[in-house]
């Protein structure tokens, strides 16, 4: 059974000049010990959803339709104190720069003991230099009366992993954990957190917009185009068997895949459609090379063997 | 014929704090680079090794403790030299939007090196149009102010303002950090293309191999401060001779879930310049390191063609990791 899951989710902004519909129509679910993915470019709406699911959402966000269930439980229709002791139990979040979630002028040991008894924890300091050992660091005790810009970027993510997890919760959300850190400690939080998918017997959800950390570490990913999922589809199959048109362009121009010495690099022609006067039909149709008259008309949803595509012109 | 850019045992200390204290820390020790002309090299390592720091003394950002700079076979010196050279060599920065100021035109913005260096401009709107032309941006973009800008726009915005007075070498700092992957792709290749045209030299700063296979023809490597290996991209991709190269290169994420790596190819951090290790630098971290590189440290030793490294088995490493390599890719 999944412990999270989004149910036909809508979220858009007001702007100046009409509604961005920043996450348009979603479903999506994950389970115990799974990790799922959630990949896209700038502007897709990955970072709205993931601000959904654990209730960041800006001023001006308004959720227009659908539903986020924990444990089966709708928290958009409980009343919002409990809401928001329920996400703040069970959810838990990495960012991407760690140093923004810590406040500078207090030990690590502090903030830790502080966040810990916020929750209802009341866990003791061996508790806490347990979790610090867990996360792979070296000399927990001297750490706890560290601060935080005492630590290096890889150190502190480390700090910000096991903080989330003193709250046993059952979900962690990791928005861009490696984006900020040096190849040597990405390569050292990833490992970290496919350690974590066996031992910490909750659900773990990365958004990212990198392909490398993707196929390093998910399960399950979510493609996202225009605030839609374009694609889902097991982590093996994603990467050798694309289906929709987007996921095989970004694939495709990705430096990292692309053998040195071949030339000009693919690229994507176009941008994203304007979100407050999306086209009719398919929002990819006009950067698509598959596009033709009829992906102007509303976009099926096809589904196969653990995998959906919302295209026209491909099957799941 | 001369390099473009020399650098010759370049060093860089900071005083280490203390009134009148003399001591000073070690930042860049004995950097000897070149980057010729229309060539493209990359400077890459972790955090903490230096590169910005190198970037920072080539522009007269930072002072020099030691060595000397070169452009075009001219020894760069004093505030006169560095004015020379940041009129020959640009800047490409990290944080394309934030090195634009908000409160100008971009047409204003790329046309603004003209008027720092004091040289004459008969056609401002003119100019602004040919260089974002060159760049692939269209005329009515001079117009916009930098907020209103994609992330690859300000990135091209910045290239335009680079190449405004024509630079032989263009220094650039993380040019893809933070793009996305079909953005980067665009970037990449502008810059490929500007290469062929102008002939222009690149000196990229890095930590994305996968940027650095695309557009480098040579690689250094730094570690605390010291070139650890130098060589051609590929030969270095292929046969890495140092151990920290080759645990760069094999932490670097695969897009491939089939090709997962399950063991940790480099552990811990890098260590502070505060406290240098004995011995080689790397032996803390080194997954071959045996006794006498905790006591004795290695040179940067030339192994083959125009290739160099510093460690004590880098020829065997060399060779061992070039068959590996070969296994892996038949």
């Amino acid at each position: 059974m999944s412990v999270l899951s989004v149910e036909g989710l809508s979220v858009s902004y007001r702007v100046p000049g009409g509604r961005l519909q920043a996450v348009r129509d979603v479903s999506l679910s994950v389970g115990r010990g799974e990790v799922l993915g959630i990949m896209g470019e700038s502007g897709c709406g990955k970072s709205t959803l993931a601000a959904a699911m654990i209730g960041l959402l800006p001023q001006g966000a308004e959720v227009a339709a659908g539903a986020i269930r924990l444990n089966g439980t709708d928290m958009l229709r409980l009343p919002g104190e409990e809401q928001r002791r329920l996400r703040g139990q069970r959810i838990a979040m990495v960012f991407q720069d760690p140093m923004t979630a810590f406040n500078p002028v207090l030990t690590i040991g502090r903030q830790l003991a502080d966040f810990v008894g916020a929750h209802g924890g009341g866990k003791g300091a061996a508790e806490i230099a347990g979790m610090l050992e867990r996360v792979g660091i070296p000399d927990p005790g001297r750490c706890l009366g560290r601060y935080p810009h005492e630590l290096s970027g890889g150190m502190r993510q480390r700090v910000a992993i096991a903080a989330a997890l003193l709250m046993q919760p059952d979900v962690l959300i990791a928005d861009e954990p490696t984006t900020a850190l040096d190849v040597t400690m990405e390569a050292q939080i990833i490992h970290l957190l496919r350690d974590l998918r066996t031992s910490f017997d909750g659900a773990i959800v990365v958004v990212t917009h990198h392909l490398g950390v993707i196929a390093e570490l998910c399960d399950r990913v979510a493609v996202m185009y225009a605030g839609e999922v374009v694609e889902e589809a097991g982590v093996d199959a994603l990467f050798h068997d694309p289906r929709h048109p987007y996921t095989r362009a970004l694939l495709s121009c990705d430096p990292a895949v692309v053998m040195p010495g071949s030339g000009h690099l693919p690229t994507i022609g176009g941008r994203i459609p304007d979100l407050t006067a999306l086209p009719a039909g398919c929002a990819f149709a006009a950067r698509c090379g598959m596009a033709e008259a009829g992906c102007g008309a509303p976009v099926p949803r096809h589904r196969g063997a653990g995998r959906s595509v919302l295209c026209h012109r491909s099957a799941a | 014929m001369s390099a473009v850019l020399e650098l010759s045992r370049m060093s860089v200390a900071l005083p280490l704090g203390g009134f009148l204290s003399r001591a000073r820390l070690p930042i860049l020790m004995d950097v000897s680079l070149s980057v010729g002309r229309g060539e493209s090299v990359a400077l890459v390592g972790e955090s903490g090794s230096g590169k910005t720091t190198l970037a920072r003394a080539v522009m007269g950002l930072q002072a020099v403790s030691g060595g000397s700079i070169a452009l075009d076979g001219q020894a760069v010196e004093g505030a006169a030299g560095h004015a020379r050279l940041r009129r020959d060599a640009a800047m490409m920065f990290q944080d394309a939007t934030a090195s634009l100021s908000p409160r100008l035109t971009v047409g204003y913005l790329v046309t603004e090196p003209f008027r720092i260096h004091g040289v004459a401009l008969p056609d401002p709107e003119g100019m602004a149009r040919e260089l974002l032309a060159k760049v692939g941006l269209p005329p009515a973009m001079a117009r916009r102010y930098p907020h209103e800008l994609s992330g690859g726009q300000a990135r091209r915005v910045g290239v335009a303002r680079a190449l405004a007075l024509k630079p032989r070498l263009v220094i650039a700092d993380e040019p893809t950090a933070g793009l996305d992957v079909s953005v980067q792709a665009e970037v990449l290749n502008l810059m490929a293309d500007l290469r062929a045209e102008m002939g222009l030299a690149y000196l990229i700063i890095t930590h994305n191999l996968a940027l650095v296979r695309h557009v480098a023809d040579r690689v250094v490597v730094l570690y605390l401060g010291r070139v650890v290996e130098e060589g051609p991209t590929a030969q270095v991709f292929a046969a890495p001779a140092h151990p920290y190269t080759a645990s760069l290169i094999a932490a670097e994420p695969r897009p491939d879930p089939r090709q997962r790596r399950m063991d940790l190819a480099i552990r811990g951090e890098v260590p502070s310049v505060l406290r240098r290790p004995s011995g080689c630098e790397f032996h803390t971290r080194c997954p071959m390191a045996r006794e006498m590189c905790r006591t004795t440290a290695p040179t940067l030793a030339p192994i083959g063609a125009g290739r160099q490294a510093r460690c004590h088995f880098a020829d065997q490493n060399k060779d061992q990791q070039g068959e590996q390599h070969a296994v892996e890719h038949r």
